[in-house]
């Protein structure tokens, strides 16, 4: 069952007069839920805060679009596409190779709360304030909105320390294991090796720490440490530009 | 308990107030002659808006029994207000104007939708049991 904590963020661009998911979610306990009009708001507000689900509503071709360019940008978060009308085959198709779930907007009500009531039961909610347990005997200990993970591993890797990583925000905890100077393993839910790490790098929110010597018998990542910033970082940029620039920039 | 009505009736303030701060945040950033020029994607976001607000305001003010007070003066904020070029174009009476029409419009709004956050209040701590017993003996609920 989902707990109090569960945070869904829905994107639909009509929520006033196309509001039937809406009014479903609006008498689901143990729920918060925020609406967003566009997908580059969604992703601005994905970058800044956790959500344990998205769930994308809309016209069916562009739904299932929208949906797709969230999977490319967030790989592990969990969506839901709820289009109005049944989309072509073609898109149903393009969103089974993406592993996104569709929900049959023009079902029946009673249907269509079956459906995300089963969405939301197969949320884990891990949002809210981060576990602490940070010792300050760490030899390395900082805040993610100071320095990214991308940063912290650059200057372990600088410096050829061996040892492990935890990153603790509101999207869970995750550690890095670094071993001479290069990534050896990392693990992030049930995300493990290059996934893992795709998604912490994106993290700005929470705390690090470093423990020295702790060394992995595991390793899932093999690729020098340079080419796995140089791609991440690109597919974080990218990740910004979807997102709207603010009225104030 | 969740009452349907008051849920819904939150929704729709939400999305409304949410709509109108920004509306505000781009015309305090058009009014602002200090500022750089006005780029077309901050043009494109104002038209969005206010296209927005122009086809919602209506129907939720209606939803929310405050039509009468508040289409009036909302419509005044969207027709002064047709662009973001025009917003820094204004004198500063119109501005003025502009301004205290958007306050009241978010001034009701904002008090309207913390009576309905005291409703909801009210109805979390009512349980099935009274509602329908109230209802049945024909008593007001939330007390």
């Amino acid at each position: 069952m989902f707990s109090v904590e569960t945070r869904v963020l829905i994107l639909n661009p009509d929520p006033v007069f196309e509001d039937r998911l809406l009014s479903i979610l609006d008498l689901t306990d143990w729920t918060e839920t925020r609406v967003v009009r566009s997908l580059s708001e969604a992703v601005a507000i994905l970058i800044a805060e956790s959500f344990d689900g998205f769930i994308i509503e809309g016209e069916p071709e562009s739904a299932v679009e929208t949906a797709t360019v969230a999977r490319q940008h967030f790989p592990s978060l969990k969506l839901l596409c709820v289009p109005w009308e049944r989309p072509s085959a073609d898109s149903i198709l393009n969103a089974q190779r993406q592993h996104i779930p569709l929900a049959n907007g023009a079902a029946s009500t009673r249907r269509l709360r079956a459906e995300v009531r089963s969405f939301l039961n197969g949320l884990d909610s891990h949002s809210g304030a981060s576990a602490e347990g940070i010792d300050p005997c760490h030899s390395l200990i900082g805040n993610l909105n100071q320095f990214s993970a991308a940063d912290v591993l650059q200057m372990t890797c600088m410096v050829q320390r061996s040892g492990r990583f935890t990153f603790k925000s509101g999207r869970g905890n995750s550690e890095i294991y670094v071993h001479q100077g290069e990534v050896r393993h990392a693990v992030y839910g049930t995300l493990e090796g290059e996934g893992a790490l795709a998604e912490i790098f994106r993290w700005r929110q929470g705390r690090f720490y470093f423990e020295e010597g702790i060394i992995s018998q595991e390793q899932s990542v093999d690729r020098p440490l340079a080419h796995l910033l140089l791609d991440n970082l690109q597919k974080f940029d990218e990740t910004l530009e979807v997102a709207a620039v603010t009225p104030m920039q | 308990m969740k009452d349907v009505q008051t849920e819904t009736k939150l929704r729709l303030i939400s999305l409304q107030l949410e709509s109108w701060k920004k509306l505000h945040d781009l015309v305090t950033y058009g009014l602002d002659k200090a500022k750089p020029i006005i780029s077309a994607e901050q043009e494109r976001q104002f038209r969005e808006v206010r296209a927005n607000l122009l086809q919602e305001t209506e129907h939720v003010l209606r939803e929310l029994n405050l039509l009468n007070d508040l289409s009036g003066r909302a419509m005044n904020v969207l027709k002064r207000g047709s662009s973001l070029r025009t917003v820094r174009e204004l004198s500063n009476d119109d501005a003025g104007h502009l301004e205290v029409e958007w306050n009241a419009v978010f001034t009701k709004l904002g008090v309207a939708q913390g009576q309905l956050k005291s409703l909801r209040k009210a109805f979390s701590e009512v349980t099935p049991f009274d509602y329908f017993k109230s209802r049945l003996l024909g008593r007001p609920l939330p007390p």
